[in-house]
C-alpha cells in the first residue's frame, strides 16, 4: 500500500499555507527579537542546554582519541624532551642567578643615588674592585682614582653610612681603609645623647675607647659622625653599640659595637668631598 | 516511474528523528572553519527528503522547530534558518506531488532550486539585520547538496530494503 503518495481524506491539522504562515510571523518574531532587541537569549541558552548531551557526544570521540594519542607518545621523544627541558632549566637557573645579582646592585645604587643627593657635598661613585689582599689589613681598592678627583683623606660611605677613608690615590684607583681597620679612628658621638666619643678599629671590629663609666651609653645606641674633625661630614652613622660593660675599678667602660651592615657588604660606595680647610690626614698606622 | 518501492513502507518515527539527530550532530562536529564553504547543509537536505517522501509526517511546523534547533547550533541569528527553512519546506510542500513522481535527476534539480532558496532567504535574513554580503561562495553548498541528493536518497532507503528481506 502506497502510504506517502496516498492522498488524505482526514484532516492533518492546519493547511500547510496557514503553518507558513505561522512559522513565518513566528521566525520573523523571533529574528526582530533576537537582533533588535535582544530578547532570546534565555530561550537560546535553554536550547543549547539541550544540544549540549549532543556536543558532548560529538566531541567524545575526537578528545578520546587525543587522550590516546597523547598516551603512546614513544619513549625517545620523551627523553628527547625531558633533556631539551633538563638543559633550558640549567640555562635559566644561571640567568636568575645573574638576575638576582643585578637586581641587589641596582637596589644597592639606588640607595646610593638617594644618599648622594640628600648631602649638600660633592661626592664620586665609585665600585669596589677587590679588597686587600693582605688579612691583617681591612682595605678595599675602588675604581676610581686621581682621574676623578679623588684625595687621600676622603670619606668613603655605603649605602648605610661610613664605612671607611681613602688613604692612597692611585692614578686610575684607589685604597679606602675601612673603620675596622687597626689604628683607623673616627670622632664620634651617641646619636641618642650626643655624647662624643672615638671610635677606634681594632683590626675587624670597632670599639669605644676612653668613654668614663658613668656616660650615658647603651646597649643599641647609633653612633654617628661627629663632624667636629673636619674630615668626616656630621651624621653619617658609623657604628652600632651592641655590649656595653662597666667594671667596678676600671676608669672606662668597654664597650662593644658592630659598624654599620658590614663594611665588606658594598658593592658601591661613594666618596664624599669635604672642603679645603682639613686638618692633615690621619696617618693610618701600617 | 523509477521510485524506490521501498519509500511506500511505513517509516518509523523514530527512524525520523534519528536521522534528523545525526544531522545535527553533523553541524556540531568541530570541522576547520573552511569547511563551511563547501559543507551541505544537511539539516535543510533531510527535510527537504521527508518533506517530499514523508509529507504526512514531516511538514512545516517540522522545519521551523528544526531551523530553532539549527540556529543555536549554528551560533546564527535567532529564527534565520528557521524562517529559511519553513519557507523552503512549504515551497517544497506545495509541489510535493511533482516533485514525488520525478526521478532522481529531475528531484535533485529541483533540490537545488530549494535549497539556493534556502540560502538567499538566510542572506536576505542577515543583509536585512545588517551583515555584509558574504560572497558568491555562499551559493556552494546548495550545490554540493543537490549532488548528494540521489546517494542521500539511496541511503536513507538503505534500513527499510534490508527490512524487507526479511
Amino acid at each position: 500500500m502506497n502510504f506517502s503518495n496516498t492522498p488524505s481524506f482526514i484532516s492533518h491539522g492546519p493547511r500547510p499555507g496557514l503553518r507558513l504562515t505561522l512559522a513565518v510571523a513566528a521566525s520573523v518574531a523571533l529574528l526582530v527579537g533576537d537582533a533588535r532587541l535582544g530578547l532570546m537569549g534565555p530561550a537560546r541558552e535553554a536550547l543549547s542546554v539541550a544540544l549540549y548531551p549532543l556536543q558532548w557526544l560529538v566531541n567524545a570521540p575526537i578528545s578520546a582519541a587525543q587522550h590516546a594519542s597523547e598516551f603512546f607518545v614513544d619513549q625517545a621523544r620523551l627523553k628527547q624532551e625531558n633533556a631539551a627541558l633538563k638543559t633550558r632549566e640549567l640555562q635559566l637557573s644561571a640567568k636568575l642567578a645573574e638576575l638576582t645579582t643585578v637586581k641587589n646592585e641596582l637596589a644597592e645604587l639606588k640607595a646610593m643615588h638617594a644618599l648622594r643627593s640628600q648631602r649638600a657635598e660633592k661626592s664620586v661613585l665609585a665600585e669596589v674592585l677587590y679588597t686587600g689582599r693582605d688579612p691583617f689589613s681591612y682595605k678595599l681598592i675602588i675604581d676610581k682614582g686621581q682621574n676623578a678627583g679623588l684625595v687621600e683623606g676622603q670619606p668613603v660611605v655605603g649605602d648605610s653610612g661610613l664605612i671607611g677613608q681613602v688613604t692612597r690615590v692611585q692614578p686610575l684607583t684607589a685604597e679606602v681603609t675601612l673603620v675596622i681597620n687597626k689604628g683607623q679612628m673616627v670622632p664620634v658621638m651617641v646619636e641618642r645623647t650626643g655624647v662624643r666619643a672615638i671610635l677606634y678599629g681594632y683590626g675587624g671590629g670597632v670599639e669605644l675607647r676612653y668613654l668614663p663609666v658613668h656616660a650615658d651609653l647603651k646597649a643599641g645606641d647609633t653612633l654617628v659622625t661627629s663632624g667636629i674633625d673636619g674630615v668626616y661630614p656630621a651624621g653619617l652613622p658609623v657604628s652600632r653599640v651592641t655590649h656595653v660593660e662597666r667594671r667596678a675599678g676600671a676608669a672606662f667602660l668597654s664597650a662593644s659595637s658592630l659598624p654599620v651592615d658590614g663594611v665588606y657588604r658594598q658593592r658601591f660606595v661613594l666618596a664624599l668631598e669635604t672642603g679645603a680647610n682639613r686638618p692633615p690626614v690621619t696617618q693610618p698606622q701600617p | 516511474m523509477d521510485r524506490p518501492q521501498e519509500l511506500l513502507k511505513p517509516v518509523k518515527r523514530r527512524f525520523i528523528y534519528f536521522t534528523f539527530a545525526l544531522a545535527i550532530l553533523v553541524e556540531l562536529v568541530p570541522l576547520p572553519q573552511d569547511s563551511m564553504r563547501w559543507l551541505p547543509d544537511f539539516v535543510g537536505l533531510l527535510i527537504l527528503y521527508w518533506v517530499i517522501n514523508l509529507p504526512s509526517r514531516v511538514n512545516v511546523g517540522t522545519a521551523f522547530a528544526l531551523g530553532l534547533i539549527a540556529d543555536v547550533a549554528t551560533a546564527g541569528l535567532f529564527g534565520q534558518h528557521a524562517l529559511a527553512y519553513s519557507v523552503t519546506a512549504y515551497l517544497a510542500l506545495s509541489r510535493q506531488r511533482q516533485l514525488v513522481m520525478f526521478n532522481l535527476g529531475q528531484q535533485a534539480l529541483a533540490v537545488l532550486g530549494l535549497l539556493l532558496a534556502n540560502q538567499a532567504i538566510m542572506v536576505m535574513v542577515r543583509m536585512v539585520t545588517g551583515a555584509a554580503f558574504v560572497g558568491w561562495g555562499y551559493f556552494l553548498p546548495p550545490l554540493i547538496g543537490a549532488l548528494l541528493w540521489p546517494l542521500l536518497t539511496k541511503l536513507l532507503v538503505l534500513p527499510y530494503r534490508r527490512h524487507s528481506l526479511l
